[in-house]
C-alpha cells in the first residue's frame, strides 16, 4: 500500500530520501563479511558469546565515558568488520575491542570528551599496555581501510526518524537504545543497516499502536526496495530480542569477570570481623528457672511476656540457608 | 623532654614514632603501698605437696592467709625476699587448686573469697596521664602484676575446679563482690580486664542468681558512659562477655533484651572511642538480629539516626557493621529498610574521602548483597544511579573511579531497560541544568554589559540620604540604576529626583 497522498513531499522530505538512497547504496561497503561472521557463530576460538560479551563491555565503557550511540556503533561495525575478516586470538580481544571503540570515539567525539587511552585501559581492567592498544589500532586501520564516517543502522535511524518526523514523534533514544540491544547479539551484524533499523521502526509504530505511521515505513521500503522477506525475517527476531531486553527477568550478571581492587588500608579492615568470639556461649535459662532469686528485679521487665517459652518463636524457620548467607571469601586485591 | 628538629615533624607535627620513642620507660602506677618503717617478712611455710593429708586443709589456709599481706612494687628495693616467698606461694596455691580434687572444703571458700578480695579490689590509681589516648598511647600497667597476676589466676582456677559449688560460694561471691570486681573493668592494665572477662563470664555462667543482677549493672556502666563520663576502659571486655550471653538468649527474646539493644547498644555507637571496642558491639549487633530478625528495621533506623557526620573513621566502620548485618538479613526485612538504607549508602558512595566511598561500593562484592539488589533494583537502581553516574565523573581518587565502573556495569547487567531510562533521564536533567546555567550567565552578562554602558551617567549618592534598594538584588552596590531603564519606579524621595529603583526583573536574579 502506498498511499503518497498522505505524505507530504516537500522539498526537505524530497532532499532526505535522496540522502537515504545515497546512503543506501553506500552501505555495502561497511558490511561485515557474512562469512566470516557466520565462521565466528560455529566456532568455539572466537565464539560468538565472546564477542556478545565484549560487545556489552564496549557499551558498559561507551555509558560510562559518556560517549555517543554513535561511538557505540561505529565501534561495533568496525570490531565485527574486523573479526570476520581476521582469525585473531582469544586473548586479543580485549585489544581489540577497545581499539575500535578508542578508533570510533577519535571520529565521532570531541577532543575534550575524548578520555585517553591509559585510562580506558584501566578501566577495562585489561592487561595490556598503551602502546599495544596503539600498534593495534594501526592494524585495525590497514585491515578496514578505514574510512571515518561509515555508514551504520544509527545512520538510517536517524533518516528514518527525521522522516517520520513529518507525521509524528517517535523517541529517538529509545530506538537507539534498543539497536543497541540488538548489536550485543552477533547475528544482527548480518542484517543489512537499512533493513535492521527499518524493522526497528516497525516494531516501534507496532508497539505504539500508530496504524498511520506504518504508511511511512511502508513507502521507506519501497523508496529502497527493501524485500518483503528480508524485513521481514530481520523484524521477527528484532522483536524476540526486544522481548527479552525489556524483560523484567533481572539475568544475574556475571560476577567473576570484574576485578575489585580497593587501598590497602580498607582491604586490611575488610576482614577484621570474622574473628570467632573466644568466650563460649551462655546459655539462657528458661522460666522455670528463676533467674531473679537473689538480686533484684529485672529494671526494664515489663511482664508481658508468656510463660510458654518454647526455643524458637519463628515458625516459619530461616529463608536463606546458612551457607548462602555466610561469605566465606571475599575476593579482593591491593591497589 | 629533649627538642624535636623540624626534620623529624611532618607538617608541623611530631611522627608518632618520635613521641613513642620519648616514652621508654613504661609508665606504671599501682594503689598498694604501705607507709610502714618496719618492714614486715613473710616467713616460708612448708609446701603444701609435702604436707601429710590431714594437715594440707590447715596448711592451705595458712597460705591463703599469708597472702593478704600486700607489697609495694612501686618500690623495687624493698620486701624482696617476702615478696618472693608471696610470689612462690601464690603460685603453689594456683597448682593446688588446679591440680587435686577435694580441696574446696566449705570452710575454704570465706578464706579464698577473702585473700581475692584482697589482693584485687582496691581504688584504681588516677590515670597518669589524664589525655590518654587509647589509641595513641601506651597504658598504664598495675605495677603489683606479678603478684596480681597469680591472684586472677586463683581465681579462675577456683571458679572453673570441678568441685566448685556455687550454692555454697554465692554467700561470698555476691552482689557486693561482683559490683567490686565490675569497677575493675576500668583498669587501664589490658591484662588485668582480660582476667577479668574471662572470671566474669565464668561468675555469669554460674551464678544464675547474679544473673539479672550483673545485666542490670552492666546496663549502668554503658548508660553513665555514653551520657555522663565517656570514659570507661572495660566497655570491649564487658560487650565481648554479652556477646556470649546474647548468643545463649532463648526465644522469643525477652523485652528486657530488645529494650536494652535499643536504649543501650545502639546508642553505644555515638561514643567518640568507638574504635576500641566496635568490633564487638558489632558482634552484638549480629547477634540480637540472628535471634529476632524482627529487630532488623529498628536496628537499621537506629543506625541511620545516628550515622556519622563528621567522623569520617567511624563512617567506615558503619559501613562495615551495616555489611555484616546485610550478610544475615532476611529478604522481607531487607524490603523495609531498603531505601533509607540506600539513600545513606548513596551518599557515602559520593564521599570525598576515599576509604568511605570505597567501602561502599564494595559492598557490591558481595554475593548474597547482589542477590538482595537484584530481587529490589526497580527501587535501588534509582537511588544509587545518579551520585554514581556524577563520581564517575568528578571523583578525584581513580581507584574509587575504578569501582563505580564495576558498580555500575552490575547495575546494568541486572536490568539493562532500568538502566537505560535512567540514563536518559539523567541525561536530560543535565541537559537542563546546563541550559539554565547558561541562560543565567546570560543574564548576569547582561546586567554587567548594561552597568557598563551606563557608568557615566551613574550620580554619587555621597548625601548619606537612603537610596531604595532593588528588592531582588540582595547584593548590589550602592550604585543606582540607570534612568533609561523601562519602566522605572521613581522613588517617593523627592530631596533626590536621580536616585531611582529599577524595575523589578522579570526573571529572579537569586542564584
Amino acid at each position: 500500500k502506498q498511499n503518497l497522498v498522505y505524505l507530504h513531499i516537500d522539498m526537505d522530505a524530497f532532499k532526505l530520501m535522496k540522502e537515504l538512497r545515497v546512503n543506501y547504496d553506500q552501505e555495502v561497503h561497511y558490511l561485515p563479511k557474512v562469512t566470516g561472521l557466520v565462521f565466528i557463530e560455529s566456532t568455539v576460538r572466537i565464539s560468538a558469546k565472546c564477542r556478545d560479551a565484549k560487545v556489552e563491555d564496549l557499551w558498559s565503557l561507551t555509558s560510562f565515558f559518556g560517549y555517543s550511540t554513535q561511538t557505540f556503533v561505529l565501534a561495533v561495525n568496525l570490531l565485527d568488520r574486523f573479526l570476520a575478516m581476521m582469525r585473531i586470538q582469544p586473548k586479543h580481544l580485549s585489544c581489540v575491542s577497545l581499539s575500535c571503540l578508542h578508533m570510533a570515539a577519535k571520529v565521532t567525539e570531541e577532543e575534550c570528551n575524548l578520555t585517553p587511552t591509559d585510562e580506558l585501559i584501566r578501566i577495562g581492567q585489561c592487561r595490556f599496555t598503551v602502546s599495544d592498544l596503539a600498534r593495534m589500532e594501526k592494524i585495525v586501520t590497514e585491515k578496514l581501510n578505514f574510512k571515518s564516517k561509515a555508514v551504520t543502522a544509527l545512520t538510517f535511524l536517524h533518516l528514518y526518524h527525521e522522516i517520520a518526523l513529518s507525521k509524528e514523534t517517535l523517541s529517538l533514544e529509545k530506538l537507539e537504545a534498543q539497536l543497541k540491544a540488538c548489536l550485543c547479539r552477533i547475528a544482527f551484524s548480518k542484517a543489512k543497516p537499512s533493513v535492521l533499523a527499518l524493522a526497528l521502526l516497525r516494531q516501534e509504530i507496532e508497539a505504539l499502536q500508530w496504524e498511520d505511521m506504518l504508511e511511512v515505513a511502508y513507502y521507506i521500503q519501497a523508496h529502497l526496495k527493501i524485500a518483503n522477506v528480508e524485513l521481514m525475517l530481520w523484524s521477527e527476531r528484532v522483536a524476540q530480542c526486544l522481548s527479552d531486553y525489556a524483560s523484567p527477568e533481572c539475568s544475574k550478571p556475571n560476577h567473576r569477570r570484574l576485578q575489585w581492587i580497593v587501598s590497602r588500608r580498607t582491604a586490611q579492615n575488610l576482614h577484621s570481623y570474622r574473628s570467632v568470639p573466644e568466650l563460649p556461649t551462655i546459655p539462657e535459662g528458661c522460666w522455670d528457672e528463676s533467674e531473679s532469686e537473689d538480686s533484684c528485679e529485672d529494671m526494664m521487665s515489663s511482664g508481658e511476656e508468656s510463660l510458654s517459652s518454647s526455643l524458637g518463636s519463628d515458625a516459619e524457620g530461616s529463608f536463606f540457608p546458612p551457607h548462602l548467607r555466610r561469605q566465606k571469601q571475599r575476593q579482593y586485591l591491593f591497589a | 623532654m629533649s627538642a624535636i628538629s623540624a626534620s623529624e615533624k611532618v607538617d608541623g607535627f611530631t611522627r608518632k614514632s618520635m613521641r613513642k620513642a620519648q616514652k621508654q620507660r613504661k609508665s606504671q602506677g599501682s594503689s598498694q603501698y604501705r607507709t610502714h618503717s618496719v618492714p614486715v617478712e613473710l616467713s616460708p611455710l612448708p609446701q603444701l605437696k609435702d604436707a601429710p593429708s590431714t594437715e594440707q586443709q590447715e596448711l592451705f589456709t595458712q597460705k591463703l592467709q599469708q597472702c593478704c599481706m600486700l607489697f609495694d612494687f612501686l618500690d623495687s628495693v624493698t620486701d624482696l625476699k617476702s615478696k618472693e616467698i608471696k610470689r612462690a606461694t601464690l603460685n603453689e596455691l594456683v597448682d593446688y587448686v588446679s591440680t587435686n580434687r577435694g580441696v574446696l572444703v566449705e570452710s575454704a571458700y570465706p578464706e579464698i573469697t577473702n585473700m581475692i578480695s584482697t589482693n584485687i579490689f582496691r581504688i584504681l590509681p588516677p590515670s597518669e596521664n589524664p589525655d590518654f589516648d587509647p589509641e595513641e598511647d601506651e597504658p598504664t600497667l598495675e605495677a603489683a602484676w606479678p603478684h596480681m597476676q597469680l591472684v586472677y589466676e586463683f581465681l579462675l582456677r577456683f571458679l572453673e575446679n570441678p568441685d566448685f559449688q556455687p550454692s555454697i560460694a554465692k554467700r561470698h561471691i555476691d552482689q557486693k563482690f561482683v559490683l567490686q570486681l565490675l569497677e575493675l573493668f576500668d583498669s587501664e592494665d589490658p591484662r588485668e580486664r582480660d582476667f577479668l572477662k574471662t572470671i566474669l563470664h565464668r561468675i555469669y555462667g554460674k551464678f544464675l542468681g547474679l544473673r539479672a543482677f550483673i545485666r542490670k549493672q552492666i546496663n549502668n556502666i554503658f548508660l553513665r558512659f555514653i551520657y555522663e563520663t565517656e570514659h570507661f576502659n572495660g566497655v570491649a571486655e564487658l560487650l565481648e562477655i554479652l556477646g556470649s550471653i546474647i548468643n545463649g538468649f532463648a526465644l522469643p527474646l525477652k523485652v528486657e533484651h530488645k529494650q536494652f539493644l535499643m536504649k543501650v547498644l545502639i546508642p553505644l555507637h555515638t561514643a567518640k572511642g568507638l574504635a576500641l571496642f566496635h568490633a564487638q558491639l558489632a558482634y552484638c549487633v549480629v547477634q540480637f538480629l540472628e535471634k529476632d530478625p524482627t529487630l532488623t528495621e529498628p536496628v537499621i533506623r537506629g543506625l541511620l539516626k545516628f550515622w556519622p557526620k563528621t567522623c569520617s573513621q567511624k563512617e567506615v566502620m558503619f559501613l562495615g557493621e551495616i555489611e555484616e548485618i546485610l550478610d544475615v538479613i532476611e529478604p522481607t526485612q531487607f524490603k523495609k529498610i531498603q531505601e533509607p538504607l540506600f539513600k545513606q549508602i548513596s551518599k557515602c558512595v559520593t564521599n570525598p574521602h576515599f576509604q568511605v566511598a570505597e567501602r561502599a561500593l564494595y559492598f557490591w562484592n558481595n554475593e548474597y548483597i547482589l542477590s538482595l539488589i537484584e530481587e529490589n533494583i526497580d527501587k535501588i537502581l534509582p537511588i544509587m544511579f545518579g551520585s554514581l553516574y556524577r563520581i564517575s565523573k568528578e571523583h578525584w581518587n581513580p581507584t574509587i573511579v575504578a569501582l563505580v565502573y564495576n558498580v555500575l556495569k552490575t547495575l546494568m547487567e541486572m536490568n539493562c531497560t532500568l538502566f537505560d531510562e535512567l540514563t536518559s533521564s539523567y541525561k536530560a536533567d543535565r541537559q537542563r541544568e546546563k541550559k539554565k546555567e547558561q541562560e543565567r550567565e546570560e543574564l548576569w552578562k547582561n546586567l554587567e554589559e548594561l552597568k557598563l554602558s551606563n557608568k557615566p551617567l551613574v550620580q554619587n549618592n555621597s548625601h548619606g540620604l537612603p537610596s531604595v534598594q532593588n528588592n531582588n538584588n540582595n547584593n548590589n552596590s550602592n550604585n543606582s540604576e540607570n534612568q533609561d531603564r523601562s519602566p522605572a519606579a521613581v522613588t517617593a524621595n523627592d530631596q533626590d529626583p536621580d536616585v531611582t529603583v529599577a524595575a523589578s526583573e522579570s526573571t529572579p536574579c537569586a542564584k
